[in-house]
């Protein structure tokens, strides 16, 4: 019973945080592919604004593999 | 590193403004700059009419339109000597683009014509043996049908069809074509032309006309026609390609010189707007690096003489905000300076980060990839790209940023012992350091521990830019927030009994003493800077987690090979799933590592804001290869 909790947990670290991410990309892609199409200068800051959500399925799949750490696995 | 300026004011009689305005032009180190109205002095700023400016501006919209309508050649070493008289020149540029103009319009009709007849040429290939044999039937008729890409099983429904109201009357051929889609041709018996015409009729099915310009309504005999209008077609293509050469090899190098010549007037012309002129003297101020201003002052006096005054004007250190920015690092550096120019140059007086972008954008860029296979692979694309790329491009750069990165991935996958993921151990390879595979804890510690390092390395460019530009207070505030992260790690190192124990009250007591002068020195905003610190630090697990993503892909690849049955299958999608690999194990370690630079590094210490150095010199013209 145990495992399974801790496979669940593991799993949903990494599944919010990349829900998560999900959300808030799909929100910063259309304004940045907008404003690209405007001021193309702006490609450094359209990369850096996209890949910031991209932190919390990162931080999420560190927090994963630390509870499976912790678990022995 | 940031080039040091000097700031220069030059002075002499107007008469010789326009010589010394050629002979900077010549030097190309000054950026110039408005100089300050001295006082009341009744200054007013030189400049050329507009009427001047705006012929110059026609005159060169008419010679970038004859040069791009003429076909590219060589560039010419040496131009010839640019036309004295530019009211002749114009009128001759004018006459140019007249006859290109009607040789380029008749170019693109004849090329819109040719690609329409190539179309029903490649028609006719695929039936080409069937045409030219005796038809069947004395009166036979053709009928082409066009049918879409993948349409394969509509041609027996139509055969099928067909002979239903054909018969014995009808020969029915269809050949896939170059595109995809499937050409049709019916040879009907005169009797039964009627019945196959209603039939495609009604079932929608457009016959092919004729091209347009060719008399002939039937396909079958115009042909002939038809060949011969392509050839007519080619051979007027090639005559006007030949009149464009023979004019392109008469005029080049005269426009060519033209057109820098009318660039650099309009450059000078812009430079008299910066310039201030009394009724007998001008001053034009600008900066230069402090090197060339010593082999200016030589030159002006050796070609102008001792009336014209070369003067440097004052030195403060650090606070000359409005001195443009140039950037000069050591040839290993260089081609990571286009990661800095990216961002906003830095301003004057603050610190480049180039340097360190060198070491550690490749670096955690080879932490990330880590595999000997995947770094060679890299490798060989970036000297593909360096030799294929002019010096100085942007793409040439990149090549070089490229073998940096594959560099440092070969020697992390050394270290990990990784060749094409667990490939490497078929060969005797082993980790040195750790497996990325089963080691994740000593991976996630030692990139947050890199990531520690990184992140005090930009507090302590912050306080030595904050020191710099005398801004002490806070150059103490960041000082503190790095030894609040050290003592920080130390109590947690301590608190994980890594370190001794001991260290662990003395650590946190000095972190609870350290808070309150940091807020007192910085105001709360300190704290949330110091949060974002940690959260920096943190950030780096990225580093350990699309490592072990990349390896665990290479993983699956390999084990591909057994898994699918049929060993040459199993090779094929692992050599496939491998290639997916790399191209994700490019992308994304650039994006991340750019991402660490530019949020947790740069957002450290960096100001932006630096001018462009943008000195008077002559114009040149972009290299006409796409690899720029």
């Amino acid at each position: 019973m145990d495992l399974i909790w801790i496979v669940f947990a593991s799993a949903a670290a990494v599944a919010i945080t990349a829900l998560a991410t999900a959300w808030a990309q799909g929100r910063i892609g259309p304004a940045v592919a907008a404003s690209l199409a405007e001021k193309p200068e702006l490609a450094t800051t359209a990369i850096i604004m996209v890949a910031i959500p991209e932190t919390m399925v990162i931080l999420g799949f560190v927090v994963a593999v630390m509870i499976l750490l912790r678990a022995g696995g | 590193m940031i080039i040091e300026m000097a700031r220069m004011r030059i002075a002499g009689p107007s008469r010789q403004l326009e010589p010394v305005l050629r002979l900077l032009q010549d030097v190309g180190d000054l950026h110039l700059i408005a100089p300050a109205p001295p006082g009341a002095a009744p200054a007013r700023p030189e400049g050329v009419s507009p009427r001047f400016a705006r012929n110059l501006q026609r005159m060169l919209g008419d010679v970038d339109r004859v040069l791009a309508a003429l076909p590219a050649g060589a560039a010419h070493a040496s131009r010839s000597a640019p036309p004295d008289e530019l009211p002749h020149a114009a009128r001759r540029v004018r006459r140019l683009w007249r006859e290109l103009g009607a040789l380029m319009r008749a170019r693109t009709e004849l090329a819109e014509q040719q690609a329409l007849l190539l179309q029903y040429r490649a028609f006719f290939e695929a039936f080409r043996p069937l045409l030219e044999r005796p038809p069947r039937w004395p009166d036979a008729r053709a009928s082409f049908v066009l049918l879409r890409a993948g349409a394969g099983a509509s041609v027996a429904e139509l055969e099928s069809k067909v002979r239903a109201v054909a018969g014995a009357r009808l020969e029915m051929h269809a050949r896939p074509l170059p595109s995809g889609e499937i050409a049709v041709l019916m040879l009907a018996a005169g009797s039964a032309a009627k019945q196959v015409e209603e039939l495609l009729s009604a079932a929608r099915l457009d016959e092919l006309p004729a091209p347009r310009g060719l008399a002939e309504p039937d396909l079958l005999r115009a042909m002939p026609a038809l060949r011969a209008r392509i050839d007519e077609v080619e051979a007027q293509l090639r005559a006007n390609d030949a009149r464009r050469a023979d004019i392109a090899a008469l005029v080049r190098p005269e426009l060519e010189a033209l057109q820098a010549q009318l660039h650099d007037l309009l450059l000078l012309a812009e430079a008299r707007a910066q310039v201030r002129t009394g009724e007998l003297l001008f001053v034009v101020e600008g900066w230069m690096p402090e090197p060339a201003v010593a082999p200016l002052r030589a030159r002006v006096a050796h070609e102008l003489g001792a009336e014209i005054v070369v003067a440097q004007v004052g030195t403060e250190p650090w606070t000359r905000a409005d001195a443009p920015v140039a950037l000069a690092n050591p040839r290993l550096f260089r081609p990571f300076e286009l990661i800095t120019r990216a961002f906003p140059l830095p301003r004057y007086g603050s610190i480049d980060p180039t340097p360190f972008v060198a070491v550690f954008f490749p670096m955690f860029f080879g932490l990330m990839l880590g595999d000997v296979g995947y770094g060679l692979l890299l490798a060989a694309i970036a000297a593909v790209l360096r030799w294929r790329s002019r010096p100085g491009s942007t793409l040439r750069a990149v090549a070089e940023m490229g073998l940096g990165c594959a560099l440092f991935a070969i020697a992390f996958g050394v270290l990990f012992g990784e060749f094409f993921g667990n490939l490497g151990a078929v060969f005797g390879m082993h980790p040195l350091a750790f497996d990325r595979e089963k080691s994740l804890a000593p991976f996630l510690i030692f990139t947050v521990a890199l990531g520690a390092v990184h992140v005090v390395l930009g507090l302590v460019l912050a306080v030595i830019g904050a020191w710099r530009q005398g801004h002490r207070r806070q150059a103490v505030g960041r000082g503190l927030t790095i030894a609040m992260i050290a003592l920080t790690a130390l109590a947690l190192l301590a608190a994980f009994q890594v370190l001794p124990a001991r260290f662990f009250t003395p650590a946190a007591i000095a972190v609870l003493i350290a808070f309150p002068v940091l807020i007192a020195l910085e105001g709360i905003i300190a704290v949330v800077e110091l949060m974002s610190a940690f959260g920096h630090i943190l950030s780096y697990a990225r580093i350990m987690a699309l490592g072990t993503a990349s390896l665990m892909l290479a993983i699956i690849a390999n084990r591909m090979v057994g898994a699918l049955g049929s060993a040459l299958v199993g090779v094929a999608f692992a050599l496939l799933f491998h290639l997916v690999n790399l191209a994700i194990g490019l992308f994304s370690p650039t994006i991340h590592a750019l991402r660490l630079h530019y949020v947790e590094f740069f957002g450290e210490f960096y100001s932006p804001g630096g001018a462009t150095y943008r000195p008077l010199a002559h114009w040149r013209a972009a290299p006409r290869s796409a690899a720029t």
